[in-house]
């Protein structure tokens, strides 16, 4: 387990539903038609405190982990309140104990800015999925227009002590991964994007 | 409707707040490459700590982005403006421009975002 992170995380919780108020209303619906694609046995990784279950549709069985506790506390009543079944369970993505295709759906939501080593968790993430399986993605990455970047580059240093990294290629960390891209869908910008992918 | 009122006066805020900055800290006749980068440096700062202060109300990339062009690139304008003595008289018409110089981008970066968003790959599988 990577202490590090988890601590991070772990501070990040305190203010992590007050900070994301404004993204949870804007970005919400997009989540929402994302996961309008979930179907099977689903994973969902980083689950912070559950503000992303309200865009579940309801009556799914779901995993959802996440690297720290104090998140996975806060998330406990969100998880109660799906109609459907969420199961917590703290677990780093980099070394997740389920045996290979387990997965019909893997989601994400602003998870590879944050995983210190994107690409070996997205090649976990291939191993526990089943071979006609779909990653969904809902993920911030760095912008490919100028000034946008580079200000994204500036401002990592900073926001990578208090959570994510802000210049991830997320898109790219994917392929490197092994998957094949089914869908990549600008949101806001080309920061915030949906990102589907299947086994390449 | 909140978001859209919001990120425009965020955005006027951060021109007016960026105008008046850079009015403090250069004077007419300064030499204009120095005015322009102070410009540039009080801008970011302006645009990170507000930005920062505003993004839980409305969301971070829609007031980080306007805020840092803003920031970087009003805070040049104005350095330029005012390094000429070719500024607004009063403090009151520079935080004007500032508010205008702040709205126009907000708006260039709505529009920007609407030609950018949607699929960019779709394999349609």
């Amino acid at each position: 387990m990577d202490t590090e992170t988890q601590r991070k995380w772990d501070e990040a919780s305190r203010t992590f539903d007050w900070l994301t108020f404004a993204d949870d209303h804007r970005l919400g619906p997009h989540k929402r038609r994302l996961f309008s694609k979930i179907r099977g046995a689903t994973l969902m990784v980083a689950a912070g405190t559950g503000n992303d279950f309200k865009f579940f549709p309801p009556g799914q069985r779901i995993i959802a982990i996440d690297i720290s506790p104090k998140m996975l506390e806060r998330a406990a009543k969100k998880a109660t309140a799906y109609p459907g079944t969420i199961e917590l369970r703290e677990m780093d993505v980099g070394a997740l104990p389920f045996p290979d295709a387990s997965f019909d759906t893997i989601v994400t939501v602003c998870t590879f800015c944050s995983v210190p080593k994107p690409v070996a968790g997205l090649r976990e993430l291939y191993r526990v999925l089943k071979p006609d399986g779909q990653l969904l993605m809902f993920e911030h990455v760095r912008s490919k227009i100028g000034p946008f970047g580079i200000l994204l580059d500036l401002m990592t240093p900073l926001s990578r002590r208090l959570g994510p990294d802000l210049n991830r290629d997320t898109v790219g960390n994917v392929q490197k991964a092994g998957f094949r891209l089914r869908r990549e869908e600008n949101v806001y910008l080309d920061i915030v994007k949906i990102i589907e992918a299947v086994k390449g | 409707m909140y978001f859209t009122i919001g990120d425009y006066v965020a955005g006027m805020f951060i021109g007016a707040l960026t105008a008046l900055s850079v009015r403090a800290a250069v004077w007419p006749g300064m030499d204009m490459v120095i005015a322009m980068l102070l410009g540039m440096g009080i801008g970011m700062v302006i645009h990170l700590v507000l930005g920062l202060v505003l993004s839980p109300w409305l969301g971070m990339f829609e007031t980080m982005m306007p805020a840092s062009v803003i920031g970087m690139y009003g805070g040049m304008f104005f350095g330029m403006r005012d390094s000429m003595a070719a500024g607004s008289p009063t403090l009151t018409a520079a935080a004007i421009v500032g508010m205008l110089f702040g709205a126009l981008v907000v708006l260039g970066v709505k529009i920007y975002n609407r030609a950018l968003r949607g699929a960019v790959v779709d394999t349609g599988d």
